[in-house]
């Protein structure tokens, strides 16, 4: 039993994480038009933020650390928006766009291999150890998490409902001419929703250091999970990236013990492919 | 609305209607074309003529009923396979190829006639030429015919509105169809494209060729139209030849107001 | 086949350059890149039937071409079978493919497809790295024979080039005679207006599966061909940066163009081998040269050479109305 809880909270954590990602390349997909392929890229370079320059190069408090980071990207986030998705956007296909963000990605996992070279590093006092809740034992880490994503996600959701900047973004996603005629300034709304969508980004690059340590590769997998639990929820609607993020969490944990666990990352492609093709509005059914 | 009329039938709507989930787009409509006419199904805006047109040519699944060219039943074919029956359409909203020049456009309209497959395509270069340059021809011929002669290497962008209507014409006519449906042909020229258009509408129908239209506009309808179906908001209200649509106090009503017939008259008696 | 003497000029003169080629670069090195070059031509002139005529996202290259790799390596090291029976063989998988991932484009499209093709290429190289009895698992294939003719092994890579050339050479000929026939207008008329394709009376569904395919089994020939000649593979190598690298090639040299796949593949191969001399910062200054390129000159380096093609200055949302 106590087996069963901890898979499950692992599970959720994971999924969690999955939901965070589908949010942050839903905002931009929903401001943009453009999916973007440079979101793990955007992961990494938080948690590079948060662990290379912050904390050891400059032995800041964590707290203090993350604030930095966090903010770090947002500019970083509202700086792209200018010079790379604008640009991009007006582009006369597709096509055209999706290289164009993959190369961005490219750029600046490059940047990162550069600026903090290509071995990884841990941070070995952040977010380690466990908790003992009774006979169950969870890590520290999948509890930060789980709080963490929780609070973020109500957050947003407070944020887009209530606050004039949230209700903006809403109206810039639905129609973009429409939003500009009541006043929106729309270029500066888009900016500002990248900017989130980049300190979302940072939030989860951190959160995930005590999983899969500071390295080049640590934020590929769950970058295209995260497009696959966006699927599987319903494609870029805000509660479809949540639930289809954390029902891959769940079913990925659960899945490894039924077949070998070398095969646990297929479970999300396998998954993503059969949604695409027998129900591509997702779970929720959202045909955006 | 006695339909007296003679001769084969080569469209034929029984019954057709189209719901979309608790709207109804097309209500029973029925009717009849015979060979050898340009028919017109005219009425309001939103009274279901583009829902008709689309369900005719496959692009729309029917609700109920049944619709037959010639023979065939066409209603449950793709559209591809309806085309593929001599029909060709146009789009009321211009389908052309925006990739291609005008020429390389109307080679696309001719494709189906082509036989070649595509492995033979691969290891018979000679034949795969010859078929290019029969294409290359026919297309010639159709250009000369529309008086497209010169912009045969201009992209669609750059064209006036009036020559890429032409254009999504000519393509329609490289196949060789028996019937030809027209969606709005009119919409959005001005009146020296729409007289230059009617012209070579009555070409096409003279080299053999029979014309189903929707169309709004009046007088492109009168002046062509062997027989003309009337609907609002789905159904048939009307239906006869130009000059008993004109007198039908029904039509009148609903969409050409009292003041068409009276302005139709001043014109009669001036020509 | 709409041949114009300038056309079938530069062709001659280039084909006859890369002939002599080898007699000036007699360094290994160089003569790897050049193979590589090869190779990298034959995938992106076929991934431009699906990708730059019909318009169907494919960043899944990488995976169909280890499926070609593998296809024709196991059968070559596990029975011994003639390369060039493999090779066959890697069609045939090709054709399997493109059923398989045609099907699906006709359902899905846009950045839908795009993930799917991903999905695809991540599930093959998981499978290829862990059903070790079958595929070696991580350490891969090794000893894979290469082509020879009348007995005579194509061993050193001159020779292999050679062979290699006249491969590639028939396979852009095929390539430019296809994009320039109706078959091509049939692909670029899928991505422009797919309801006036069937309203023409051709079969869209046919028409995708056809451009899947061909793509499929250029970079099945393509995987076949490198495993040849490297003799061995791994999955290690089968990755998204490489489906994304075929992708770059095609948007720099020109999507739709032959002539501009070949340039495309040539540039993007060799240009960061001539960075070099930057040592560390040579990827990060040709990704940057690359993103200029997508912004900038999204229609390639060949519309260079013929003046911007006035088609689309229309945007994204231009084109439902016809004005």
């Amino acid at each position: 039993m106590q087996v069963f809880v901890q898979l499950l909270i692992t599970g959720i954590a994971m999924g969690f994480i999955y939901a965070l990602v589908g949010i942050e390349y839903t905002l931009i997909w929903n401001a943009t038009g453009l999916l973007n392929f440079s979101h793990d890229k955007f992961i990494l370079f938080g948690a590079y933020m948060f662990a290379g320059t912050y904390v050891l190069g400059l032995g800041l408090p964590p707290i203090l650390a993350i604030l930095f980071a966090v903010l770090t990207m947002f500019l970083f986030g509202i700086v792209s928006a200018f010079v790379i998705f604008n640009p991009l956007s007006k582009l006369s296909t597709n096509l055209f766009a999706v290289i164009g963000t993959v190369i961005l990605g490219r750029i600046m996992i490059e940047s990162v291999r550069l600026i903090w070279g290509p071995l990884p590093f841990t941070l070995d006092n952040f977010l380690r150890g466990s908790i003992h809740f009774g006979s169950v034992v969870v890590s520290k880490a999948h509890l930060v998490i789980i709080v963490v994503c929780s609070l973020i996600t109500a957050g947003l959701q407070v944020f887009f409902k209530t606050t004039k900047t949230g209700k903006a973004m809403r109206c810039v996603s639905e129609n973009k001419t429409a939003a500009s005629l009541m006043g929106i300034n729309v270029p500066m709304n888009i900016a500002f929703t990248i900017g989130l969508s980049a300190i979302v980004c940072a939030t989860i690059g951190i959160l995930v250091i005590p999983i899969f340590n500071v390295e080049l590769q640590m934020s590929s997998m769950i970058g295209l999970k995260g497009f696959a639990s966006g699927v599987i929820g319903g494609f870029g609607y805000l509660p479809g990236a949540i639930v289809g993020g954390i029902l891959l969490g769940v079913v990925e944990i659960f899945g490894s013990m039924l077949i070998p666990s070398v095969y646990k990352d297929c479970l999300s492609f396998v998954l993503l492919i059969i949604f695409l093709l027998v129900r591509p509005s997702g779970i929720l059914g959202n045909k955006r | 609305m006695a339909d007296n009329r003679e001769g084969k039938s080569i469209l034929t709507l029984n019954h057709v209607t189209k719901r979309f989930s608790g709207l109804v787009a097309v209500n029973d409509l029925s009717l009849d074309m015979k060979e050898r006419t340009i028919h017109a199904l005219i009425g309001p805006n939103g009274a279901g003529k583009s829902t008709a047109i689309n369900m005719i040519t496959g692009l729309l699944p029917l609700t109920e009923g049944e619709i037959y060219h010639e023979d065939t039943k066409i209603s449950g074919m793709n559209a591809h396979q309806i085309a593929r029956t001599s029909c060709s359409r146009t789009f009321q909203n211009l389908k052309l190829y925006r990739s291609m020049t005008v020429k390389e456009n109307l080679m696309m309209g001719n494709m189906t006639d082509r036989k070649q497959g595509f492995v033979p395509f691969l290891f018979d270069i000679k034949n795969a030429n010859k078929e290019e340059k029969l294409m290359n021809e026919k297309a010639d011929q159709i250009l000369e015919f529309m008086g497209l002669k010169d912009l045969a290497g201009e992209y669609p962008a750059n064209m006036p509105y009036g020559k890429q209507k032409l254009t999504e014409l000519a393509r329609s006519l490289m196949s060789d169809p028996r019937l030809l449906f027209l969606d709005e042909p009119a919409a959005g020229l001005n009146p020296s494209e729409r007289v230059e258009f009617v012209n070579i509408m009555l070409k096409v129908f003279d080299s053999g060729i029979d014309i189903f239209l929707i169309e709004h506009n009046m007088d492109v309808i009168m002046n062509i139209s062997n027989y003309i179906t009337v609907i609002n908001f789905g159904a048939k209200i009307a239906e006869g030849t130009p000059e008993e649509i004109q007198q039908d106090p029904v039509v009148i009503k609903a969409y050409l107001g009292d003041r068409y017939k009276q302005n139709m008259a001043r014109g009669a008696s001036n020509a | 086949m709409k041949v114009n003497k300038t056309s079938a000029l530069i062709a001659v003169a280039a084909i006859a350059l890369a002939a002599i080629l080898p007699m000036f670069i007699s360094n290994n090195y160089h003569l790897n890149l050049m193979i590589q070059v090869l190779i990298n031509i034959i995938i992106v002139v076929g991934l431009n039937f699906i990708t730059g005529l019909t318009g169907q996202m494919n960043l899944g290259t990488a995976g169909i071409f280890s499926m070609g790799a593998y296809t024709s390596s196991l059968l070559a090291t596990r029975l011994g079978i003639n390369p060039w029976i493999c090779l066959i063989a890697a069609v045939g998988m090709g054709f399997l493919i493109g059923m398989g991932l045609g099907y699906p484009s006709l359902r899905v499209s846009g950045v839908y497809l795009a993930l799917t093709t991903i999905g695809f290429s991540e599930i093959v190289r998981i499978l290829m790295t862990n059903l070790t009895g079958l595929t070696g698992g991580a350490l891969g294939v090794t000893g894979i024979p290469p082509f020879s003719i009348l007995g005579h092994k194509f061993q050193t890579n001159k020779e292999i080039y050679y062979l290699y050339l006249v491969i590639a050479i028939i396979l852009i000929f095929n390539a430019y005679r296809i994009v320039n026939s109706k078959w091509g207008r049939a692909f670029l008329a899928v991505k422009d207006n797919p309801d006036a394709v069937e309203a023409g009376g051709i079969n869209i569904a046919s028409i995708k599966i056809l451009a899947f395919t061909l793509a499929a089994v250029y970079a099945t020939v393509a995987g076949s061909l490198y495993a040849h000649y490297v003799g061995f593979i791994n999955p290690s190598a089968y990755n998204l940066e490489y489906s994304i690298n075929y992708v770059v090639m095609l948007v720099i040299g020109g999507i739709g163009s032959v002539p501009g796949n070949v340039l495309g593949a040539i540039l993007v191969t060799l240009v960061p081998e001539l960075l070099r001399f930057m040592e560390n910062y040579y990827w990060l200054v040709f990704s940057i040269i690359t993103l200029l390129f997508v912004i900038f000159l999204p229609n390639g380096m060949v519309s260079l050479f013929k003046g911007k093609k006035r088609e689309a200055k229309a945007g994204k949302g231009a084109q439902a109305n016809g004005r």
